[in-house]
């Protein structure tokens, strides 16, 4: 017998040698997708309502042949609508000799609805057409949207050109130096977006949402530093300041390459701060999602602001936030106030509210909270008095501060402004006055009150000091208004020039500043039977609810920047807090398991 | 007038000459450097199979992987775009049934629907998305429906809307394309559309990522590709060597073999055909170096023997010698004159055996390498007029003069006076013997490497080929003729071999009817090198004929 065995899968070592190389490579060119492994886990991305998300385009017809004075009207008026190449197919339609160039930032006439063009009157070579509609508002060249809806009727003059083509040969006055747009047309080709200016105190900075037409995604970060240059709209301008020179402009096209974008401004520049000027580049550039980054340059220098590098985040200067630098930093919610079942006013910790002030003079409704924790106010139970004092435990030395003038007079909610100021409106049906408080000093009335005619049921000051919020009574409608305050040279204080903020909701009851950008309001919208909560972005977007499932009766309503929103609500007996149960998920559930009223937030 | 408009013209002309000629230099000077570099690969290609294999190696590989290549990316772009095109028709067909259940009701309020409907579509649309759309309501005169983002509506070609209004209700088509966005530059991309109702639905992928791909697979091919032909190439090299490197050792041994080191071998490694090759090799060294050995010796033997012979012989002849002296001195006391004419005959060609004698001993020695130069400086003259002294008796019986042309100042030179001597009387005594009575001229020259004596005569002359045949032994140009003057025949090779012993050159010329003339080059000092003669070889006044002449150099 042979010691090795004699089998037939015996091979000799070459052989092995190869068979064992030829699976490997098998073995290697089998495998090809993956069908296990570890879990890779990418970057969380905030996806907010971003100014340069999908959009949709029209796109415009020139001009046909056969065309009739009505329908060259038609198309004209639908060719305007398309911002492409400067509007070259809608100059089409116009007749070189009236100079109608609407440019990248025109005039716009909105429109509900229109109807369809008439000719009125039409001979060989001339005819007029008539078109009517709705108006709604008008947004001005520096992008201001100003509501002023009212009927209106304009007349288009024609005439044939030397080819025999009907060609528009006078535009109506409001068209001359604009466009004719309904209100789909600007929903489809503008956009809304923020400008960034400082605010009195020289530190916060103001958002000043404006109309940008959006021509194409690539021009849009040089728009929208243009229209910054440019300044705040005639709405915002008395309240605020920019830090650029006057006369700064850009020296071309912001390039972005890799997220950073490099903005050259002219040689006025150098008279402004760089730092100031970079927080509102800054502020305004982080609604571009492709922008991360950004460099300052002027006249192709690039400049170094103080503290941060040449090459600045969009992220940076946090301590210019229109909510506060804090709002900024924080991570985690910040604690409410309200008052406790016991009619006290109580801090909440968890779902329990910790008593503060116990006691017969702690007694008070609606309160609020400076944003440093010292000085709380309120209103007695009946809001004919409003109550203020200091914020330390036990305190007893709530006094009042304002008692009404008219027995039929009520004080809205007070609230404090970032500078511990407080603000107020005593309102009748028919008539209100707005009364400050600065800290220390005796309250005064404001110096111009823009809603003295009206009856108004809330009224917020926004974070920056600068805009207020309220809810007017008009067309006995509560309606939702943004409003602007303005400090005099000679230290009096206007609020005025109240813009509606949406016509959406009705009956709105209450409401306050979620951040910068977002109120969150107790309102009515279309289908609804009772006041539900609703996030209503300030530039005029659509609004958006909040939180699903039962509440009860809504009554106020608490906001602040990364906190819960809390809605005070009452059910048959008693009074409630409510709050959802994840709130940085818009439509988590609503749980109502704190027993109190009138939650506030102290910033 | 002419003339001056000529002269630009003419300056022209030059400066275009010029330049052509330049380029025409510059052309030439190319193409040579091209020819030269092609002639060296071409030299090289020849001379190695090592680079012959690699080259056509890399030719078969390259031409392989080629196709592999090309098919490869071929199967993978395909395989891409079929599913690309999957995907898009399912996308639109989701489209397509949004569309039809939105828009699909009685027509009222087109506008606004329409805008719903694409405002609905476009979420996944846009740079950060995978689509754009394009949707148009056929029956709207005013505008052309509408496009997502910087989309242009140009992107949809004219043939993929025709087809789609041709087709039938519900059709889907599909086609590749260009897509062309404001302010942004064209990208490929997949069109597909649909239509339903009054409404056309187009979606528009880009196919950037596709066409990454491919390119990464591109490169990747390409890498690998002149990866694996280098290493084929490599692979080739290193076979090859190992083949060629035992082949070249093979050569460079029968080259040494041949050069006459019969000792050398191949080395045996292992037990293939290479190893094969060197054994024959080896052996076949072997059996050369046996044969030439014993050839060697065989011719030392018949040396040996010629000399043995010689010199055996002598004894012999002195003994007869004496006694046909004898006879000789008697010779007129014999009664009978036939026997006194006998012994003038003994006589005679006793002494011609005598010198023949002495000349097969002087060969042997040369032919053993016995011969030793007894070398002194000398003046060639003096040399040249004993010679001449001892032929002129000769000479003047044949009826010739012998003419010398002799240099004013001394021609000195290491030589052996007697093997130098013998070589001129040897080459006057062949001259007087061919001269026919005519003039035999002798010349003598030096410079300063070289001396150099040149004997002429006008006699019959040489046939072509015979220069080289007067220095063999025993050999006549004439074997008809007498040997009147009793030549033995080897005096000519004896001379040679004079002339070798010296380092220097013995050469003949001739032509029939002009005669002949010898000339003995030796260098001045013994032992150099000789690289040329001071006098020429064809005699001055001949050289316009078609000289028939060989030089043969007696160094090699």
């Amino acid at each position: 017998m042979s010691a090795r065995p004699r089998g037939l899968l015996r091979v000799r070592p070459p052989l092995r040698a190869l068979a064992a190389a030829l699976s490997l490579l098998m073995a290697a060119g089998c495998a090809s997708v993956p069908t296990g492994g570890r879990v890779v886990s990418g970057r969380p991305v905030d996806r907010s309502d971003q100014v340069d998300d999908p959009y949709v385009r029209l796109v415009p017809v020139r001009p046909r042949a056969e065309w009739g004075p009505a329908e060259i009207v038609s198309g004209f008026l639908a060719a305007s609508a398309s911002f492409d190449d400067d509007q070259k197919v809608a100059r089409e339609y116009v007749s070189p000799a009236t100079g109608w160039r609407p440019g990248l930032r025109p005039a716009v006439t909105v429109f509900q609805n229109r109807d369809q063009p008439i000719v009125v009157k039409e001979s060989a070579a001339q005819a007029t057409v008539r078109l009517e509609g709705d108006q709604l508002g008008t947004i001005g060249p520096d992008g201001q949207y100003t509501a002023d809806p009212k009927h209106v009727e304009v007349t288009f003059q024609l005439g044939k050109n030397q080819q025999g083509l009907w060609r528009i040969t006078e535009l109506p006055t409001e068209v001359r130096g604009g466009l004719l747009l309904t209100k789909a047309d600007v929903d489809r080709a503008f956009r809304t977006v923020n400008l960034y200016f400082f605010g009195p105190d020289g530190r916060t900075l103001v958002p000043n949402s404006i109309f940008l037409p959006l021509a194409n995604r690539k021009d849009l970060p040089t728009r929208l530093v243009q229209a910054l240059l440019v300044g705040p709209t005639s709405w915002l301008a008395p309240a605020v300041r920019s830090a650029f020179p006057s006369g700064t402009r850009l020296r071309g096209a912001i390039t972005i390459s890799k997220d950073v974008a490099t903005v050259d401004l002219t040689r006025q520049a150098r008279s402004g701060s760089p730092e100031r000027m970079s927080a509102q580049l800054a502020w305004t550039l982080r609604q571009l999602s492709e922008v991360k980054q950004f460099k300052l340059q002027i006249e192709g220098e690039t400049v170094t602001p103080e503290g941060v590098g040449a090459t600045q985040s969009v992220r940076a200067w946090a301590a210019n936030a229109p909510d506060g630098e804090s709002s900024e930093e924080r991570s985690d919610p910040q604690s409410a106030y309200l008052i406790g079942a016991a009619g006290h006013l109580s801090q909440l910790s968890g779902d329990l509210p910790q008593p503060i002030v116990t006691g017969a003079a702690g007694q008070l409704v609606r309160p609020a909270v400076t944003p440093d924790y010292q000085e709380v106010a309120g209103l007695s139970p009946d809001g004919g008095q409003v109550l203020a004092g200091t914020l330390v435990a036990g305190s007893t030395d709530i006094r009042p501060l304002l008692t009404r003038s008219d027995p039929d007079a009520r004080f809205t909610a007070p609230s404090f402004d970032r500078n511990g100021v407080l603000w107020t409106v005593e309102t009748t049906k028919d008539r209100s006055t707005l009364w400050i408080r600065q800290r220390g000093r005796a309250p005064v009335r404001a110096a111009h009150w823009g809603l003295g005619g009206r009856q108004v049921l809330a009224l917020r000051v926004a974070r920056d000091g600068v805009r207020v919020a309220a809810i007017v009574k008009m067309d006995r409608r509560a309606q939702l208004h943004i409003g602007r305050i303005v400090r005099r040279s000679d230290g009096g204080i206007e609020g005025g020039s109240f813009l509606p903020v949406s016509s959406e909701l009705q009956d709105a009851i209450d409401l306050s500043w979620r951040d910068y950008n977002t109120l969150a309001v107790l309102g009515r919208a279309k289908s609804d039977s009772q006041p539900l909560p609703y996030l209503v972005p300030v530039s005029g977007g659509a609004i958006s609810s909040l939180g699903v499932g039962a509440l009860g009766l809504p009554q106020t309503i608490a906001a602040a920047p990364k906190s819960p929103v809390l809605v005070g609500t009452r059910s048959s007996h008693e009074t409630r807090v409510c709050r959802q149960r994840s709130y940085r998920d818009q439509f988590s559930e609503w749980v109502c398991a704190i027993p109190g009223s009138d939650p506030t937030y102290a910033q | 007038m002419s003339r001056r408009g000529c002269a630009p013209l003419r300056g022209c002309a030059a400066v275009m000459h010029a330049a052509r000629r330049v380029v025409r230099r510059g052309l030439r000077a190319s193409r040579r450097v091209l020819r030269r570099a092609v002639g060296r690969a071409y030299t090289r290609w020849r001379r190695s199979i090592q680079i012959r294999v690699v080259t056509s190696t890399l030719l078969i590989s390259a031409a392989v992987v080629a196709i592999l290549g090309a098919f490869l990316q071929q199967q993978i772009s395909a395989a891409l775009m079929e599913g690309k095109i999957k995907a898009a028709m399912l996308q639109l067909d989701e489209g397509l049934s949004m569309v039809q259940r939105d828009l699909g009701g009685p027509a009222a309020d087109d506008d606004g629907r329409l805008e719903r409907v694409v405002n609905a579509l476009k979420a996944r649309s846009g740079p950060s998305g995978l689509y754009e759309i394009y949707i148009r309501d056929a029956k709207n005169p005013y505008y052309d429906g509408y496009a997502t983002n910087e989309l242009r509506q140009e992107s949809v070609p004219q043939r993929l809307r025709e087809e789609l209004r041709r087709g039938p209700a519900g059709a889907r088509d599909y086609t590749f394309g260009r897509l062309s966005y404001i302010g942004r530059d064209r990208e490929p991309g997949l069109i597909v559309g649909g239509k339903t109702g009054q409404f056309e639905l187009y979606y528009l992928f880009p196919l950037t990522q596709e066409e990454r791909t491919l390119t990464r697979v591109t490169w990747a091919l390409l890498a690998v590709g002149a990866v694996l032909m280098l290493l084929l190439a490599a692979i080739a090299s290193l076979v090859t060597r190992q083949v060629v490197i035992p082949v070249r050792l093979a050569a460079q041994g029968a080259q040494r073999l041949a050069a006459g080191r019969l000792e050398e071998r191949m080395r045996v490694r292992g037990e293939d055909d290479l190893a094969r090759l060197a054994t024959s090799f080896n052996e076949m060294a072997a059996n050369l170096q046996e044969k030439i050995g014993e050839l060697e010796h065989l011719s030392q033997v018949q040396r040996q023997f010629v000399s043995d012979v010689s010199h055996e012989l002598r004894t012999p002849l002195t003994t007869i010698r004496i006694a046909a002296d004898m006879l000789y001195e008697y010779r007129d006391t014999f009664s009978d004159p036939a026997v006194g004419r006998s012994a003038e005959l003994l006589q005679s060609q006793l002494e011609r055996f005598e010198a023949l004698l002495a000349d097969l001993l002087e060969i042997s020695r040369h032919d053993a390498g016995a011969a030793t130069l007894d070398a002194e400086s000398l003046d060639m003259r003096d040399v040249v007029l004993r010679a001449v002294g001892d032929v002129q008796h000769l000479a003047e019986r044949k009826g010739s003069k012998v003419v010398l042309q002799l240099p004013g100042e001394p021609c000195m030179a290491e030589v052996d006076r007697r093997r130098v001597e013998r070589i001129l009387r040897n080459l006057l005594v062949n001259a007087v013997e061919h001269g026919e009575g005519e003039d035999i001229i002798v010349s003598c020259a030096a410079d300063r490497d070289a001396v150099a004596v040149a004997v002429r005569d006008h006699g019959v002359g040489l046939k072509p080929g015979e220069s080289q045949m007067v220095f063999d032994r025993f050999w006549r140009a004439d074997p008809a003729r007498a040997r009147t003057t009793g030549g033995t025949g080897l005096g000519l090779s004896i001379s040679r071999e004079d002339a070798q012993l010296h380092g220097g050159w013995l050469q003949a010329w001739g032509e029939p009817g002009k005669g002949s003339q010898f000339r003995l080059s030796l260098p001045r000092v013994a032992g150099a090198e000789l690289r040329g003669s001071p006098l020429p070889l064809v005699p001055p006044g001949v050289r316009d004929s078609r000289a028939v002449y060989a030089e043969l150099e007696a160094g090699e």
